[in-house]
């Protein structure tokens, strides 16, 4: 059975603005894993293949080595489209040799033909035998999921899905223990330099193989447990507390990791974090507050940069995701939203509920910031600008990436060009607004 | 209408808080614009004129005389009118 990971359909992939800008949904993580690890983990597919976004596609082309909106890859074999915001729990797995699948709810990743369609219509699978597949229209994917919808059995469905990328930070901290619990492992098997305390039970602890744990770290599992990936390293006077994952060659710089962190790999992080998802390359070196949010890759903090992620009021936090309108994010716990790219100078104090989009560049002001920073927006001296353009913004992408021997490509920078396009209203919208602000 | 060098000195002003300044004064090195000054002085003229001006253009203009002149050529290129 070959697995299609559709992220080409979405009338509202917004909603994961601006983390999805330069990448497709199911590479956000949550816990240990992204959302197609997950899938994959539960479905048990023979092969994937991907549809993403055409501006996108070339380029995601250089970073896996699966088919790229190949549309070949309808046929020849059974089918199950899925959209990576469905949660992976809403599977059944494929189970080899004919064994029968669990007796859950779920939706078995094998069986007859049938589209399941949420209340809005929108198509969250499309499970097709091979049999079915050539009475289909595939020339390209958006026809080829119609005529499926058109042809084949339709299942009215309300699976559980991901609504937008507050939904990943706020189930951070069960999903890492659940994933720790898959994992299976425990224990110290990397470099432990004494003292070290470790609260809770010593089973709830893993440090894999080459990971270094320095002196007068605390290791704090009693609320959850803590998982400390290759090649990580903690330096003294960090204390982490689980549910926690630290990703692989990241490092932890006398840090207050608080509960609920999912740091990616090649991270460094210092002061203090909290129920947080940090995609990896990221840089949060030093002092300042980081509090229930996401944040992209190649991301640099400056020193005190802090967020709010509670309002005095203790109402629900909302979010403008667009600019304009503010969504009600139904929790009094979110954070920012800071996207690929985007870095803030000292100082920086982000509102509750921020949105800094990617490749944004924010020089503080000493006041809370406005909520809304658009994507290859110049946030200087209190208003939103073109600054020194996308130009000076990509020369300092590659040396951060040069910098830790990764490569920004012609594909990468045509497709933040694209990027550069699609965000291109709301920035503008938000440079003439400060234009004005200024002429006041 | 004042021209467009009287506006663009006014601006200028108003910014850099300088008011004596000849056309071939540097914004950086005359006027002590910093680069934030630079982007700010952009948005300014922008909103004054009713332009959009590339970035990369308008911040190689070095003097008050090349800005007048740069602004002038962006004007007449939008269809704004102008005094000159």
């Amino acid at each position: 059975m070959r697995l299609i990971l559709i992220d080409s359909l979405r009338e509202n992939r917004s909603n994961f603005y601006p983390l999805v800008l330069g990448r497709p949904i199911w590479e956000l993580r949550c816990g240990f894993s992204s959302l197609e690890d997950k899938l994959i983990a539960k479905i048990n597919p023979d092969e994937i293949a991907y549809f993403v976004p055409d501006y996108m596609a070339t380029y995601y082309r250089t970073q896996v080595e699966k088919p790229v909106n190949d549309v070949t890859m309808l046929a020849g074999d059974d089918l199950l489209l899925v959209d990576p915001s469905v949660k992976a729990a809403n599977f059944d797995p494929a189970l080899a040799g004919g064994q029968a699948p669990p007796a859950e709810a779920g939706v078995k990743a094998k069986g007859p033909s049938e589209i399941g369609i949420n209340e809005q219509g929108q198509v969250l699978y499309s499970r097709i035998s091979e049999k079915d597949v050539g009475g289909l229209t595939a020339g390209s994917i958006d026809q080829f999921v119609a005529s499926a919808k058109a042809s084949l059995p339709n299942v009215k469905c309300e699976l559980s899905t991901w609504e937008y990328t507050w939904d990943l930070v706020l189930a951070n901290c069960e999903e890492i223990a659940t994933e720790f619990a898959v994992a299976g492992r425990s224990g110290i098997e990397g470099n432990v330099e004494e003292p070290l305390a470790i609260r809770g039970s010593k089973k709830d602890v893993y440090v894999a193989p080459g990971a270094k744990v320095h002196p007068m770290v605390t290791l704090d599992a009693e609320h959850g447990p803590i998982y400390i990936d290759e090649g990580a390293e903690i330096h003294p006077f960090s204390r982490v507390e689980g549910p926690c994952y630290i990703g692989k060659n990241s490092l932890l710089l006398g840090a207050k990791c608080r509960e609920g962190n999912s740091i990616g790999d090649f991270c460094r992080v210092g002061g203090e974090v909290e129920e947080s998802i940090i995609h990896g390359y990221s840089n949060k070196y030093h002092d300042g507050f980081l509090g229930h949010s996401y944040v992209g890759e190649w991301v640099n903090l400056g020193a005190l940069t802090t967020n709010s992620d509670l309002k005095n009021d203790y109402s629900n936090v909302s979010v403008m995701l667009d600019g304009r309108r503010s969504i009600d994010t139904g929790s009094t716990k979110v954070g920012s939203l800071i996207g690929d790219h985007a870095k803030t100078s000292i100082g920086t104090l982000l509102n509750t509920g921020s949105y800094v989009g990617a490749m944004a560049l924010i020089m503080a002001t000493g006041k809370p910031l406005p909520k809304h920073i658009p994507s290859f927006g110049w946030f200087i001296e209190g208003i939103v600008t073109k600054g020194f353009g996308k130009g000076r913004l990509y020369e300092a992408a590659k040396t951060a990436m040069s910098r830790r021997r990764c490569q920004w490509t012609q594909q990468t920078e045509a497709m933040w060009d694209a990027v550069f396009e699609i965000t291109s209203p709301v920035r503008k919208a938000a440079i003439k607004k400060g234009r004005r602000r200024l002429s006041m | 209408m004042a021209t467009v060098e009287e506006r663009v000195r006014a601006i200028t002003t108003a910014k850099l808080g300088v008011e004596d300044m000849k056309l071939e004064d540097s914004f950086t090195a005359d006027l002590g614009a910093e680069s934030v000054d630079s982007i700010e002085l952009v948005a300014m003229f922008e909103e004054e004129f009713g332009i959009e001006m590339d970035e990369d253009a308008a911040l190689a203009v070095e003097t008050v005389g090349d800005a007048i002149t740069f602004i002038a050529k962006v004007c007449k290129e939008q269809g704004v009118e102008i005094e000159e």
